[in-house]
């Protein structure tokens, strides 16, 4: 007889893990290989990061249970655990992210949240549409726009040197995040081989049937 | 492996829409909470502001109901493809065996089943989101693998297993009547 199907593992991610996936990983090349810091287009792309990462957040509660952030909870021994049995390989499946994966998805996810808090610092939480205004303001000479949000000389020193800091951490949470999209990428493929099965597959369109 | 047609593309289409719809909305929802908030930092007094947050206040339960409803819809095509598969289990497997025999590609084993549940070229066409030509093309294939002439011999090619010993089980697949 036919055994009742219990899947072991994801054969096909729901739409929103797809679509936020993907749209994270576009977000994150085009804004780090492609478009201009500080440009229109570079904030935009940033906002649009901030939505797909609150859905994302609320699917984690309000998900199906391999999406939810209970069914993977960020745990380093389990994840070293992971890791030593793929070395001695020996793997086994697992209902939503592995423990390794999970950590990595985790590291993104905090990568991702930085790169967004000090993106708005440095803009002064202006939205892309503001961003757009001011640059059509200083097109037309007038460079007033660049200084509107000054009050006084303290408050304007303790901005420079927060938005400072924020670019910084801005630029080195950017090479985390490329970093860990070469160890995501090799991670997957690594777990790939080792399963005997496209991980990757789930991600887009479902296992294809042998 | 369970023969799985593609019963439930339908679903998956429907599912995926309101993804995207629901993307869309927060979209919308996290530029206008952008601009609320500076809004409110200019003048949180001015009926702009007001009206604004009136907007994004509607626009936040929108998504909130909206990934309610994409939730439990998952949760319907999960709970159908299940009962589903039990409901097949049996015969399924005994079908789907044959149709392995019989070196049907994984499209034509889809279409094969979709056949037997009694769908016309029509139907069939239309859930896999193919043309009716390609669809009777396929058919074509499969009767001349099977070896019958068409699709009442195909059909009863199974019912004939059902009548004859019952409902067997897969440990003993027909495999004669070329
Ligand atoms: C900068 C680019 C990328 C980022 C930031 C990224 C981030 C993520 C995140 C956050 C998840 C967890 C998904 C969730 O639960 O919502 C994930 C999972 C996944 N990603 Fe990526 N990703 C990137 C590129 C890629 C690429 C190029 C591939 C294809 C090779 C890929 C394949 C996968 C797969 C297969 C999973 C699911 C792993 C599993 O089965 O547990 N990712 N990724």
């Amino acid at each position: 007889m036919a055994p009742p199907r219990t899947k072991s593992h994801v054969t096909l991610w729901d739409p929103i893990v797809r679509i936020t996936h993907w749209g994270v990983a576009g977000v994150v090349l085009t804004n780090a290989l492609i478009t201009k810091g500080g440009s229109v287009a570079h904030v935009s792309l940033g906002w649009g990061l901030m939505a797909l990462l609150l859905l994302r957040t609320v699917w984690g509660v309000l998900g199906p249970t391999e999406a939810r952030f209970s069914a993977f909870p960020p745990n380093p021994i389990a994840a070293l655990r992971h890791l030593r049995d793929l070395v001695a390989g020996r793997v086994r499946e697992y209902p939503s992210h592995n423990p390794a994966g999970a950590l990595m998805v985790y590291a993104f996810w905090v990568a991702l949240g930085l790169v967004v808090a000090t993106g708005l610092v440095m803009t002064g939480g202006e939205t892309p549409m503001q961003v757009a205004a001011d640059k059509a303001t200083v097109e037309t000479g007038d460079w007033s726009a660049l200084i509107k949000d000054s009050e006084g000389e303290t408050s304007d020193q303790e901005d420079s040197g927060l938005r400072e800091t924020a670019e910084e951490v801005h630029d080195v949470a950017a090479n985390l995040l490329l970093f860990l999209a070469a160890l995501h990428i090799a991670g997957v493929l690594i777990e790939s081989r080792a399963l005997r099965r496209n991980l990757v597959a789930p991600m887009l369109l479902g296992e294809r049937r042998k | 492996m369970t023969l799985t047609p593609k019963l439930h593309t339908t679903g998956r289409r429907q599912t995926m829409a309101l993804s995207l719809f629901l993307l869309v909305q927060t979209v919308g929802m996290v530029f206008y909470v952008g601009d609320v908030i500076s809004d409110f930092r200019d003048n949180p007094e001015s009926v702009h502001f007001i009206f604004e947050a009136t907007v994004t206040t509607a626009l936040v339960l929108g998504i909130l109901f909206g990934t309610f409803a994409l939730r439990r819809t998952i949760d319907l095509l999960q709970a159908q493809e299940q009962a589903l598969d039990v409901a097949r289990g049996a015969l399924g497997a005994v079908i789907d065996r044959q149709f392995q025999d019989w070196a049907l590609t994984p499209a034509e084993r889809d279409v094969a089943f979709l056949a037997l549940k009694g769908l016309d070229v029509a139907e069939i066409a239309d859930l896999r989101g193919a043309a009716q030509g390609t669809v009777r093309a396929q058919l074509t294939r499969i009767y001349s693998k099977a070896g019958v002439s068409g699709r009442a011999q195909f059909a009863a090619f199974f019912v004939e297993d059902l009548l004859g010993e019952g409902v067997p089980g897969p440990e003993v697949p027909k495999t004669a009547a070329h």
